[in-house]
């Protein structure tokens, strides 16, 4: 759930016209469940349904509602077990269409969905594709996720997690000799067009997470997945890694930096930023800095600048022909 | 009872509207909506003036159509034109999803993880809205698709910009800096699709400066995205994502860098997927020759470009910049 947060009347408006097919639909639902669905303190959930219960049909000319012209709820149910119940409803039982922003959103998270191995075959997503677009209020803007390349690697970790079972493969971590692993999958990420396994590693005792680019010869075993379901931190949690590095930056090149900002603090002084954050290692950011050539100066530790500089350097000798 | 509640919030009104509005075949006149629908009644009958009720309803009208809702304006039959006596409806077919979509749970289990991607606010409030309604209309839950979490991420502060003017229609201007031009400049466009390729979002349209289609990366984008009053057709979105990523495809198919990587190294594990195999060293296709020096400058003694010459010069500029700027004898 979201923090608490104020909604401008229009959205109020839109929850309540989702509101009714939804306790319609649910028949009986607790006060708790039908907060979680619409990602709203319950509190709040109470309060929209009360609020429902003065909206109605319009009067006849001169005279207020009648009961039955207004929704209604079972309020004793309400009071004693937390449960929401309609009794009387005006009007509003059909779902609205979908906005164009809406269908918008699922369309595009679906491209990015059916990149998943065997989840759904062609025909099945643009079936549902063309449902979305027939549900929507406007012809939804174009929002297109472009699928990246597809590897074995990708199938076999897919294998593992429906077969719960361990997967076998052999591990480059940065700037370490290859080690084989024995993982039981718990949970695939996809972000910015990278995957990356979460698993419970055999070999270190504890869950790990691996790029799936520095994964090579997967293979599945019969071992059963014992820690398939042990829970898993944040993909990019924050570390408690000792070297502290600063680097210095022109501020219009953040959004460029975001990987690295998100967590940082950051420090402005007259045309730049100073972000400082935590790393495994100092050796890291040289990376950054050559991509960057010439933008972001690391600042500290010393080892991270000569770092820069010998990379650049090792860099540049293979042109000096 | 919450203090939150009090009798005359607009969502009220708003929700009142529309209830009423649905509940007539016919249509009622602004009269009878200002006079019997509550929220704007208990505002006419303590005497607020005409025209602020008026103008109230005139912006709920726009603010709900705004939320996709069809309001109908049904004129005078004999002058169409003449609005006072105009009736307003908005008619259950075009309001609610249709009654012969239906969503099985299979599809409902792969809606909920499109449902999930988005990492920034405002999409993922729009997708979970969506979501929302589909599941209302009640169907039985499939097993959930479990051990996948995708998520696509929006960094650029244009986006929400170009998805309104998409989505309206309108015309966009903007400042762009293309790599390599010593100052930005100003764009005109009509924009038509966005496009996240290799990771990065895109705003495909036509730029109406250079009379012809155009794909600009949203990370070159500097300040806001301003949106004009000049409106296009809507039909010229039709196949527009469609012809963005068939573009950058081509691109891709035309621009390819060889490269020898060495072995083993970090380069040679991220340009694996996208390489093929030359008789010499690797080719990799690439859309955009500034993004690519980035990624190959980043990789330092790892790769070494031997074509083509421009990429060659990018990626030496940026590692003698970087030489220069900690300390290194360039």
């Amino acid at each position: 759930m979201r923090p608490e947060r104020s909604l401008p009347a229009l959205d109020r408006a839109a929850l309540l016209l989702q509101l009714v097919p939804y306790l319609i639909g649910k028949g009986e639902v607790s006060v708790a469940e039908a907060a979680a669905e619409f990602d709203v303190p319950p509190a709040q959930m109470r309060a929209m349904v009360e609020r429902l219960t003065v909206i109605g049909l319009p009067g006849e000319r001169g005279f207020w509602q009648l009961p039955n012209e207004l929704f209604d709820i079972d309020w004793d149910l309400l009071e004693r077990e937390d449960v929401i119940a309609m009794t009387n409803t005006v009007g509003l039982e059909r779902s609205p269409r979908l906005t164009a922003r809406e269908a918008a959103a699922l369309l595009a998270g679906l491209q990015l969905a059916r990149t998943l191995p065997g989840v759904a075959d062609n025909e099945f997503v643009a079936g549902l594709l063309a449902k979305l677009s027939r549900g929507a209020a406007s012809a939804p803007p174009a929002v297109i996720v472009a699928p990246g390349p597809v590897d074995g690697v990708r199938d076999v970790v897919d294998r593992a997690l429906r077969a719960r079972v361990a997967v076998t493969f052999t591990y480059r971590a940065p700037g370490a000799g290859p080690t084989t692993r024995t993982v039981d999958p718990i949970k695939v990420h996809i972000s910015t067009g990278q995957w990356y396994l979460q698993g419970w590693c055999h070999l270190r005792q504890a869950v790990r997470t691996f790029h799936l680019d520095r994964v090579s010869d997967p293979t599945l075993t019969d071992i059963p997945a014992l820690h398939g379901a042990d829970p898993v931190p944040e993909l990019f949690a924050p570390t408690d890694d000792d070297v502290v590095a600063r680097f210095r930056f022109p501020r219009e090149v953040a959004p460029l930096l975001a990987d690295y900002l998100e967590r940082a603090d950051i420090a402005d002084d007259d045309e730049a930023s100073v972000a400082s954050l935590r790393l495994a290692d100092e050796q890291s950011l040289k990376r950054l800095a050559a991509r960057r050539g010439g933008e972001v100066e690391l600042l500290e530790p010393e080892g991270a600048r000569r770092a820069a500089a010998d990379w650049a350097a090792a860099g540049l000798a293979q042109y000096t022909d | 009872m919450p203090a939150t509640t009090s009798r005359n919030a607009p969502e009220e009104r708003l929700v009142n509207l529309v209830v009423a509005l649905m509940a007539t075949d016919q249509g009622l006149t602004k009269e009878t909506i200002l006079s019997s629908v509550a929220g704007y009644r208990e505002q006419h009958e303590a005497g607020a003036s005409k025209d602020a009720l008026e103008k109230m309803f005139e912006r709920d009208k726009e603010n709900l159509r705004g939320l996709g809702i069809p309001i109908e304006t049904i004129g005078e039959r004999a002058d169409p034109d003449d609005l006072r006596e105009a009736r307003y409806r908005i008619p259950t077919a075009e309001y609610a999803l249709p009654a012969d979509i239906t969503f099985s749970p299979a599809e409902i289990a792969l809606l909920n993880i499109a449902g999930d991607v988005w990492g920034s606010e405002s999409l993922s409030a729009d997708a979970r809205s969506g979501l929302r309604k589909i599941r209302a209309l009640g169907i039985a839950v499939d097993e959930p698709i479990i051990g996948y979490a995708p998520r696509i991420r929006v960094r650029d502060s244009s986006f929400p910009a170009f998805q309104r003017a998409i989505e309206e229609c309108r015309v966009a201007t903007f400042t762009y800096l293309r790599p390599g031009e010593a100052r930005p400049r100003e764009r005109r466009i009509r924009p038509l699709a966005l496009v996240e390729y290799e990771a990065r979002w895109h705003v495909f349209g036509f730029d109406l400066t250079m009379d012809a289609d155009r794909t600009f990366l949203l990370s070159r984008v500097i300040g806001e995205v301003s949106l004009t009053r000049e409106k296009f057709a809507p039909d010229l979105r039709q196949g527009a994502g469609e012809r963005a990523l068939a573009g950058l495809r081509e691109v891709a198919d035309r621009q390819r860098a060889l490269l020898e990587v060495h072995p083993g190294t970090e380069a040679a594990l991220r340009l694996a997927r996208r390489a093929l195999p030359a008789p010499q060293g690797v080719v990799v296709p690439y859309v955009d020759l500034h993004v690519f020096a980035d990624e190959l400058a980043s990789y330092g003694p790892e790769v070494r470009v031997v074509d083509p010459p421009a990429l060659r010069a990018e990626v030496v500029r940026r590692l003698e910049a970087t030489l220069a700027l900690h300390g290194g004898a360039a």
